[in-house]
């Protein structure tokens, strides 16, 4: 037997495929399929609620409290006007079958939150930046137009659907996929129901104080404080960017007619 | 509000896809140089045999023979890891593992012939290849910190072959 010298050679063991193919394969492959994935989800949430009257919803979310979620401090004399001032929009909605409650959230970020059965969470970082009675009643106006379009559900439901599903990709890089193409996805939708809360909360406002002045106060403040660098992702980002915002708004009052001069109401606190 | 939305939108899509670009750039450029590396040693131990037969061939006169191995660690990058999580969802070839073991298997066994031939061998035979799995630091199995491999064989000098 003779031994004969040879190299080894290359592309036996190794696919021809370039990995930067597979990469892409993959990955449009399964953003595609995620993307269908989440407007199966929404598709589903969008039925579930033809099967749950906000009668229902109110009646039996009518107590609920998420516990970690809420700081109730007795003394915070600001507690009891934020929820005269959200009784007092309320009545311009005539049927609403809620029953509105306020809580406060100690967090620095200023945020208002809806939840099921008339709960408006609102956070002290909001309240420390309230400067009137008029910027707090668009921002409680907004949150009052998502229970009327029924967007504290979507979320809710659309959440706990999203992360049954992305529960089962475990916490692999596929999850992380998921997770994000379902947030882009999700951001369109997200867009348009706020444009629609403005709208209807700026319809409170205007029904209360017969003017829109102060309305976008707050978010012009909200934008110089956080300074320009939301311009970046403007058209991905959850909320319209401030200056969209504050555009809107406007455009929507000259629109429907409505004075933007006014007294403001100082706040009582 | 949106500085924040702006900030956690890098986190959560500029900061993984920035680094996926790097870890491909410099994974794949690590990978060619290897690999380039690799065929220069295989040219220059192209007469050195290395087999896996079990006995000797009847008519080699062995003088000396001893153990020789040859192993070399390896890890994934961030971008075949992350490929590999998505092919993992559907199966399939793992492409993006294939050179990676690949570059490993002859790496060792290089490394084992290097070791023979330094120590005045002629050949190797009965050549064997065994990979162990490296626990990652949190130790909890899920993941892996990267693979052994690992070649050894009989090295034998001949006084006749």
């Amino acid at each position: 037997m003779r031994y004969v010298p040879r190299e080894p050679r290359d592309g036996i063991n190794v696919s021809k495929t370039h990995a930067l193919v597979e990469a892409g394969t993959l990955v449009a492959g399964f953003s595609l399929i995620f993307v269908l994935i989440v407007l199966v989800l929404v598709f589903m949430v969008e039925l579930a609620l033809l099967f749950v009257s906000p009668e229902a919803e109110a009646r039996v979310f009518e107590n609920w409290q998420p516990g970690d979620l809420v700081a109730v401090d007795a003394d915070d004399r600001r507690l009891a006007e934020v929820d005269a001032l959200t009784q007092r929009l309320a009545r311009h909605w005539p049927d609403s079958p809620y029953r509105f409650r306020v809580a406060i959230n100690d967090s620095e970020k200023p945020n208002a939150m809806a939840f099921p059965g008339g709960l408006i969470i609102v956070t002290t970082g909001l309240l420390d930046r309230v400067q009137s009675e008029n910027e707090l009643a668009f921002v409680l106006g907004h949150e009052i137009g998502h229970f009327r379009n029924r967007d504290h559900l979507r979320m809710l439901g659309r959440g706990m659907l999203l992360t049954l599903s992305l529960s089962a990709l475990g916490d692999g890089s596929g999850a992380g996929l998921g997770l994000t193409i379902a947030d882009l996805t999700l951001r369109g939708f997200s867009r348009r129901q706020e444009a629609d809360a403005d709208e209807f909360g700026l319809t409170l406002v205007h029904a209360e104080y017969g003017h829109i002045a102060e309305s976008t106060r707050f978010f012009e403040r909200v934008a110089d404080e956080f300074g320009g660098d939301h311009g970046y992702y403007e058209y991905v980002a959850t909320h319209p960017s401030p200056e969209d915002r504050i555009d809107e708004i406007r455009e929507l009052g000259r629109q429907r007619g409505w004075s933007e001069s006014g007294p403001p109401v100082p706040l009582q606190w | 509000m949106s500085g924040g939305q702006t900030l956690n939108l890098f986190l959560n899509i500029g900061f993984p896809i920035a680094l996926l670009v790097f870890a491909y750039l410099i994974g794949s450029l690590i990978e060619r140089r290897h690999f380039a590396n690799i065929r220069k040693r295989e040219s220059e131990l192209r007469g050195f045999p290395v087999t896996t037969f079990e006995r000797l061939p009847e008519r080699w006169q062995v003088s000396s023979a001893g153990l020789v191995s040859g192993s070399i660690v390896v890890s994934l990058d961030y971008f075949k890891r992350v490929i590999a999580g998505l092919r993992a969802i559907v199966g399939g070839r793992v492409k993006t593992y294939e050179p990676l073991l690949e570059r490993a298997r002859r790496e060792a066994l290089l490394r084992m012939t290097e070791d023979a031939r330094r120590a005045g061998y002629d050949a190797v035979i009965n050549v064997r290849l065994e990979t162990s799995r490296l626990a990652n630091a949190a130790g909890n199995g899920n993941s892996t910190a990267g693979v052994e491999m690992l070649a050894f064989g009989t090295a034998v000098k001949l006084e006749r072959r």
